[in-house]
């Protein structure tokens, strides 16, 4: 199932991003990802649910929510570095990265979601 | 009364009771800047050389030794730090003849540019709460964001021209991608886009002001919102991420509809900033250099993209990071690039960049354990002092020091 992911900023998150980037409060409300109702039954996932989300740049896995709202063909995530996974690195001549709408595919999966410390050692690997 | 460096409105009304070291009562802090103010006891770095824990000194003494013998240096962050800190921190960057940039490189800085170069006129939130009759957020979600940005200075407050706030004298209208809480707010008023739409509302924005039929699904609605846009004794613009994204490289087009609504009556633009003092370090760099950001001070004053963090992280071979987490905000490709590059952070917190640094120097959290000055998103200067004691230095202090010792 394709979808354009829109990240954004969410007051609760930023509350846990200020005080421990690190703590499992941090990581439960930024590796999520927020699915329109149908999409989600398009792709088989479940609210709770892990997903992974793969654009042309990287893949993450993380925890599918479903939305009250309707909004098909997007997918908000929360700015963090668990949404940076998928945003690409080679930028236009503005050099200003594409935080914004990525293209990606979503689908279940049974993998885990990775930690902080996980995304670490990946980053150095 | 303290203040709150949780986001660019520096809340300056901020109660808070001290017992000790520990702040046991605050009143006014909205949920976003109490994390802040929280943080104080929670996850403090350690200095650290080489995986080491040291002492401060060993570790400034470390960093300065590394920037002494960088070639290619690039300064990163400063968003989070005083104006008396950035200004050490370009000092320190034209002494070691190295990139200096900051994180408008990565989000608002083509808005903060234009409005700084005075290409478009902006106005202060005490002017907003007073006179702006006529509010449009753009891409942005203050709720979230900026949460008291709404209750302080720009919807629901009473000004001087303004005695009867949002119930009558106010219309505010959102225009972006996602029903955020802000849209919930503005629920009437609320201008759903589709992602990279701005442009295209743009143009229906002026074709309606030109007397043309605008190319838009709701022709009734756009014509009805221009119809207010137009009417407004003060109009202001508030745009944030979603736009800077949307229109990056093309800022061209938001000044066209600021111009061309400026022809009629007034608009001013203030651009939602994140950090509450990434507008001190563009106004700072600005002021002695002629750009806001993506400076290279290695031969003179030269800037360009070429100088962005973006790039700067695949070319430098060290990076300095004060106040920021790139490890975490940027593209997971590029903060890959750059965790190769020996890095040295100053930051209050553990973070992602502090995992990955050679040097890590730990300080104190300005606004709470330093004072200082920063300016507030539209550019005024807001002071404060240290409310309690610390055994950290500041970033200020911290840089002096690598000053002394380069
Ligand atoms: S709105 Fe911003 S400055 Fe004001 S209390 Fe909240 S976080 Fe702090």
């Amino acid at each position: 199932m394709r979808v354009t992911i829109v990240t954004f900023r969410d007051i609760f998150q930023s509350e846990a991003q200020e005080i421990d980037r690190f703590s499992e409060e941090y990581r439960k409300m930024s590796a999520v990802v927020f699915l329109d109702k149908s999409d989600a039954v398009k792709a088989g996932v479940k609210e709770g649910a892990n997903v992974l989300v793969e654009s042309d740049n990287g893949r993450v896995v993380v925890v599918a929510r479903i939305s009250e709202n309707a909004h098909p063909g997007l997918a908000f995530m929360p700015n963090s570095p668990w949404s940076n996974r998928l945003v690409p690195a080679k930028t236009d001549d503005t050099r200003i990265p594409s935080y914004k709408s990525i293209s990606a595919e979503i689908s279940a999966t049974e993998d885990k979601v990775p930690t902080v410390e996980d995304l670490l050692r990946e980053m150095v690997s | 009364m303290a203040v709150c460096t949780g986001c660019s409105l520096l809340c300056d009304d901020i109660e808070v009771s001290i017992d000790g070291r520990s702040i046991t009562r605050t009143k006014n802090l909205c949920r976003k800047g109490f994390g802040r103010y929280r943080s104080l006891t929670s996850d403090r770095s350690v200095p650290r050389v080489d995986g080491r824990q040291t002492s401060i000194q060993e570790a400034i003494s470390r960093a300065a030794e590394m920037l002494r013998n960088a070639r290619r240096p690039m300064l990163f962050g400063w968003s989070c730090s005083t104006l008396e800190a950035q200004r050490k921190g370009i000092e320190l960057a034209r002494r070691a003849r190295a990139i200096i940039d900051d994180t408008s490189s990565i989000c608002q800085g083509e808005i903060v540019d234009m409005i700084i170069r005075r290409d478009i006129p902006s106005c202060t939130l005490d002017d907003v709460r007073n006179y702006g009759d006529t509010l449009i957020f753009w891409g942005c979600d203050p709720s979230s964001s900026h949460p008291r940005h709404m209750s302080r200075f720009s919807y629901y407050p009473r000004g001087e021209k303004l005695q009867r706030g949002h119930e009558e004298d106010r219309t505010a209208f959102l225009i972006d991608i996602r029903a955020s809480p802000t849209a919930k707010i503005l629920a009437g008023n609320f201008v759903q886009i589709p992602p990279g739409g701005d442009s295209d509302l743009i143009d229906a924005m002026l074709a309606v002001l030109d007397g043309k039929i605008p190319k838009v699904k709701d022709k009734k609605a756009l014509i009805s919102m221009m119809n207010t846009l137009k009417k407004a004794d003060m109009g202001v613009i508030f745009p944030g991420l979603g736009l800077a994204y949307s229109l990056k490289g093309r800022m061209d087009r938001l000044k066209a509809l600021v111009d061309r609504l400026n022809e009629t009556t007034r608009y001013n633009v203030i651009s939602m900033v994140g950090h509450y003092n990434m507008r001190g370090f563009n106004q700072l760099l600005f002021d002695e250099t002629g750009f806001i950001n993506r400076v290279s001070f290695a031969d003179g004053v030269n800037h360009g993209p070429m100088y962005s963090v973006v790039e700067a992280s695949k070319s430098c071979d060290l990076a300095m990071i004060v106040g920021s987490d790139p490890i975490s905000s940027l593209p997971a490709g590029i903060a890959k690039a750059l965790a190769r590059v020996p890095m040295i952070t100053l930051d209050p917190h553990r973070t992602l960049t502090t995992e990955l640094s050679r040097v890590v120097i730990p300080t104190a959290l300005s606004g709470i354990e330093a004072g200082g000055s920063a300016l507030r998103m539209d550019g005024v200067r807001i002071e404060f002092d240290a409310i309690v004691k610390s055994e950290y230095p500041s970033d200020e202090e911290v840089l002096s020091r690598i000053l002394e010792e380069i």
